[in-house]
């Protein structure tokens, strides 16, 4: 058998084995170790714990619990309802004003934490009752939650582009910075099209009635605008010493935790219960993310054992005869059609260092290739059949929201998400102007 | 004719210096063997960690590697001279001599053999300089400075109040750029350019703490056994074609860089305080002598080859 | 179900429930060790030690944590079919598909276990400037996966259990 046909044929079982609900890790760890011992003989089966070997000297992966326990901090000590509430009173009066308030407050939580997971926890939990309950239309709203969570893997911290320094060796203060302005002009984006929607139809959206907002002092209102600066300052506090060189990325990532856990015990929120479950739950994602990276390096291992790099270079360059951008362009397309499929973190690991090395040799800046691969995994992240929003939403939403509405609901996003993409892949500025900036000696 | 035989090489090196210290003996040797023979090649950390290349090897996941023995942890008696072995070279040219003509190659034969592992053949990689932020003119510069080196060279560079840290070599350079790291010694200029460094740091010190960084080829010992004798010297002869590419790179680019590139600016240490360093050199080797007959043993052949050179005159030693 | 399945199930259940739950406080002990990383960069007294133990625990974390997970029921599947099944549907699929998973984590484990042998024949240590030994981490690591394949051999008592009409 070819080496190519091994190639595709452990694609397709490893698509397989999902199909069955097995466990993503087992899935992908199944098909690398068989392939690996089809292949190498008795060599072959150290080649799933040489991965593990691997991950242990991945040493910016310590950041993915402090971000994940930063983000549980958050949104189980309900620090984001103050948050929420000055977006609402600020957002009311303007026409689908609590669904735009919806993605500021993702925005800001965006800041705080390196994965969607709270993002959409908080959403979920704080943001989806409250609009429903205003006669907000499911759809959008749904879409606003999962579109806006996503947000926290662009904005900084971000862990996927902790994942993405690593494969592709680059600094993670420069991915980082690389991804504030992409990220916040997604977030415009994203509130320009609730406008417009509500603009032209406004019961999708409607505006909150003036004698609510009577309700609400004007002093109120200022002292809610207090609220915005927590979130501040424990983004500073872990952003600003790590790009100064200070602290290096983990110590930043456990300054940002224990920042996370001052606010809540200095608001009297870090109960034992808050406790328990941000810490239990952090170990869950943690272990289920290093699991199936585990079990995605020993099968990048093996595709890369095949020559899967050489065969790409030599079918993008030689077979197609293609130029540098009709190949960028044609690697992100099978990237999002690989991702709808598949689980965004397992995707990075395996197809990252498929791709980074040619993207290279074409002559593209891997700062910028790193902010498009984001967004192309935040749309993966999105889209059905498979991503952790759907899982999550479908676990948290009401039942009046029923799946087909939360496959249904990421369309327009979607949409607006490619939009930025192309915005972005056209004009590289918008990422590299900040890290360029602010790095420049 | 019969199914050719195929190996799995992987390189300590990443694809930026794959280029100039291994791609082109791998595609000499695989088309010279004619499809009788072809080895694959991977990148470091490619198919195993660099970390468990020595294993992977001696297990049989890999066929073969290009290292040196410190890099691939490598289990033997041998290892702490892998590195650069603090100024027990001064010139390139030194490790095939002593290798060649001073019986270093029927020892790394021996020790690696024990441990069921060909060893192929031995050249002399690049030198190790400090680059840093901060010019070093005199040894008290060193003093307090964090420098991002290998074990061997650490334990001896402390005792100039040097403070080794221990990063991943791919984070050195980021680590270079956040002030982490006040500099780097880890290789000559020619690698300061080639891997990025150069564009982190400014300041070049020229007195070398090692003149070359021994590196070998392997394979495991039945693999090795397996091939007929005649592409065994073919490998023999594309390896050594390797390492002679590297003696006019390195030879070539440590001259040129220093001089007509601007990236790093060249500073030197007075030769009468630096031969401080070398005084300490002797006690370090001593030290390390004392650990084992074995290590005894090579450290003589260093101290007697080194007292040829040094009575041999220029240009085999100009002090 | 025999009683000496039961028991399996329920001590396996039990034995890494427990574990967990102590993994589970090594993220404090992580945040320790960087910050101590943090405060000995601060004074310039370079703490040799702190990025390689914070990597250990982080090892132990996750793979003494691993079982643990599972029971959590956090590790996600592809569930684009899996979620409209009924639970005798799921359990079917489960007991063929868990031997896959088992397949994987017997492959790891026995890597696992003849690098250990390794490390501790030839007493191998890291080669950086603190050298420790490697064996201790490589036995948690063991210790790790054989938790992970007692746990996903519960399950596939339970499923069995399951489509038998029996809740483990
Ligand atoms: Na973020
Ligand atoms: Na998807």
């Amino acid at each position: 058998m070819s080496y190519d046909m091994i190639a595709i044929m452990m694609f397709s079982t490893m698509m397989l084995m999902m199909m069955t609900g097995q466990r993503v890790f087992g899935a992908i760890g199944f098909v690398a170790v068989t392939a690996s011992v089809f292949l190498w003989g008795v060599g072959g089966s150290d080649l799933g714990f040489a991965a593990a070997m691997k991950l242990m000297k991945w040493y910016p992966l310590l950041t993915l619990p402090m971000f994940i326990f930063m983000g549980y901090v958050l949104s189980e000590s309900r620090l984001a309802d103050d948050l929420y509430r000055m977006f609402h009173v600020w957002m009311g009066p303007v026409p689908g004003g609590l669904a735009i308030g919806t993605i500021l407050l993702m925005v800001v939580i965006s800041a705080m934490n390196g994965l969607s997971v709270a993002g959409m926890a908080i959403g979920a939990t704080i943001a989806l009752p409250e609009l429903l309950r205003r006669n907000y239309d499911k759809l959008m709203v749904t879409g606003v939650i999962q579109a806006g969570s996503s947000l926290g893997i662009l904005v900084p911290p971000s862990v996927v582009l902790v994942l993405y320094a690593m494969i592709a060796r680059q600094p993670v203060g420069q991915l980082w910075l690389a991804g504030v302005f992409p990220g916040l002009m997604m977030a415009a984006l994203f509130i320009g099209y609730i406008w417009l929607r509500c603009k032209i139809t406004p019961s999708l959206g409607p505006v909150l009635s003036p004698e609510e907002l009577a309700q609400v002092s004007r002093a109120e209102k200022l002292r809610l605008l207090r609220a915005g600066l927590l979130p501040v300052i424990i983004f500073v506090s872990m952003m600003v010493p790590f790009v100064m060189g200070y602290t290096s990325l983990v110590e930043s990532s456990v300054v940002g935790a224990l920042a996370s856990v001052f606010a809540a015990v200095i608001k009297g929120r870090f109960t034992r219960q808050v406790f328990e479950t941000a810490t239990r739950e952090t170990l869950a994602i943690s272990c289920m993310f290093m699991w199936i990276i585990l079990a995605a390096l020993a099968f990048g291992a093996v595709f890369d054992g095949l020559g899967a790099v050489k065969a790409i270079e030599g079918f993008f360059v030689d077979r197609l005869g293609l130029s540098a951008w009709e190949i960028l362009i044609l690697m992100q397309l099978s990237y999002l059609i690989m991702g709808t499929f598949l689980d965004d973190t397992a995707m990075l690991v395996i197809v990252a260092p498929l791709y980074v090395p040619l993207v290279k040799a074409l002559g593209f800046d891997l700062i910028w290739y790193g902010v498009l691969y984001t967004i192309t995994c935040q749309i993966a992240y999105m889209t059905p059949p498979f991503g952790y929003n759907l899982f999550l939403m479908r676990a948290m939403a009401p039942p009046e929201i029923s799946i087909i509405d939360i496959y249904r609901s990421i369309i327009p996003f979607v949409f607006v998400m490619i939009l930025a993409l192309i915005i972005v892949t056209a004009f590289p500025q918008i990422a590299l102007w900040l890290p360029e900036h602010v790095y420049a000696r | 004719q019969s199914a050719p035989i195929k190996w799995r090489l992987q390189t300590y090196a990443g694809p930026a210096l794959g280029v100039e210290v291994i791609d082109q003996c791998i595609k000499d040797f695989n088309q010279i063997a004619d499809g009788q023979m072809e080895i694959e090649l991977f990148y470091a950390d490619q198919l195993v960690p660099t970390g468990e290349l020595f294993r992977a090897m001696q297990k049989g996941t890999i066929d073969a590697v290009q290292s040196d023995d410190d890099s691939m942890a490598s289990p033997t008696e041998v290892t702490v001279f892998g590195g650069y072995f603090p100024l027990g070279l001064r010139y390139s040219l030194d490790v095939p001599a002593l290798f060649n003509h001073w019986g270093l190659d029927e020892i790394w034969k021996e020790e690696y053999a024990k441990v069921g592992v060909r060893h192929i053949s031995a050249g002399s990689w690049d030198p190790c300089n400090f680059a840093t932020h901060k010019p070093i003119t005199s040894l008290a510069d060193l003093n307090g400075l964090r420098i991002f080196t290998f074990p061997t060279a650490g334990r001896f560079l402390s005792r100039f109040g040097v403070i080794p840290v221990t990063l991943p070599w791919e984070d050195a350079e980021v680590a270079l750029q956040t002030g982490e790291l006040d500099g780097i010694a880890w290789s000559g200029i020619t690698e300061d350019y080639t891997s990025g460094w150069a564009n982190v740091t400014e300041h070049f010190l020229t007195n070398n703490i090692s003149g070359a960084w021994i590196g070998h080829f392997f394979a495991n010992m039945d693999r090795w056994n397996e091939v007929p004798p005649h592409l065994q010297r073919l490998m023999e002869v594309c390896f050594n074609s390797s390492h002679y590419h590297r003696q006019h790179w390195y030879w070539n680019g440590e001259a040129n860089l220093r001089v007509n590139e601007t990236k790093l600016k060249s500073t030197t240490i007075p030769d009468d305080e630096w031969a401080k360093v070398e005084e300490e050199a002797h006690k370090f080797w001593d030290e390390i002598a004392a650990e084992s007959p074995l290590k005894a043993k090579i450290v003589d052949i260093f101290k007697n080859y080194n007292d040829t050179m040094v009575k041999a005159g220029k240009p085999y030693r100009y002090s | 179900m025999p009683n000496w399945i039961k028991a399996y199930v329920r001590f396996v259940d039990a034995l890494n429930y427990r574990v967990g739950r102590f993994s589970m406080y090594l993220l404090f002990v992580l945040m320790g060790i960087l910050l101590w990383s943090s405060i000995s960069n601060i004074l310039r007294q370079n703490a040799i030690w702190t990025l390689e133990m914070a990597q250990f625990t982080m090892v132990a974390y996750y793979m003494l944590g691993g079982p643990y997970s599972l029971q959590l029921d956090s590790n996600v599947r592809m569930d684009l079919l899996y979620h409209r099944w009924s639970d005798r549907t799921k359990a079917w699929f489960d007991a063929f598909s868990v031997f896959a998973l088992l397949f994987y984590l017997g492959v790891l484990l026995y890597g696992a276990v003849e690098s250990t042998i390794y490390s501790l024949e030839y007493a191998e240590r890291s080669p950086t400037a603190w050298r420790p030994y490697i064996a201790p981490i490589k036995i948690i690591m063991c210790v790790g996966i054989f938790l992970m394949l007692l746990q996903a051999i519960a399950f596939f008592f339970k499923d069995v259990a399951k489509l038998r009409g029996e809740e483990l």
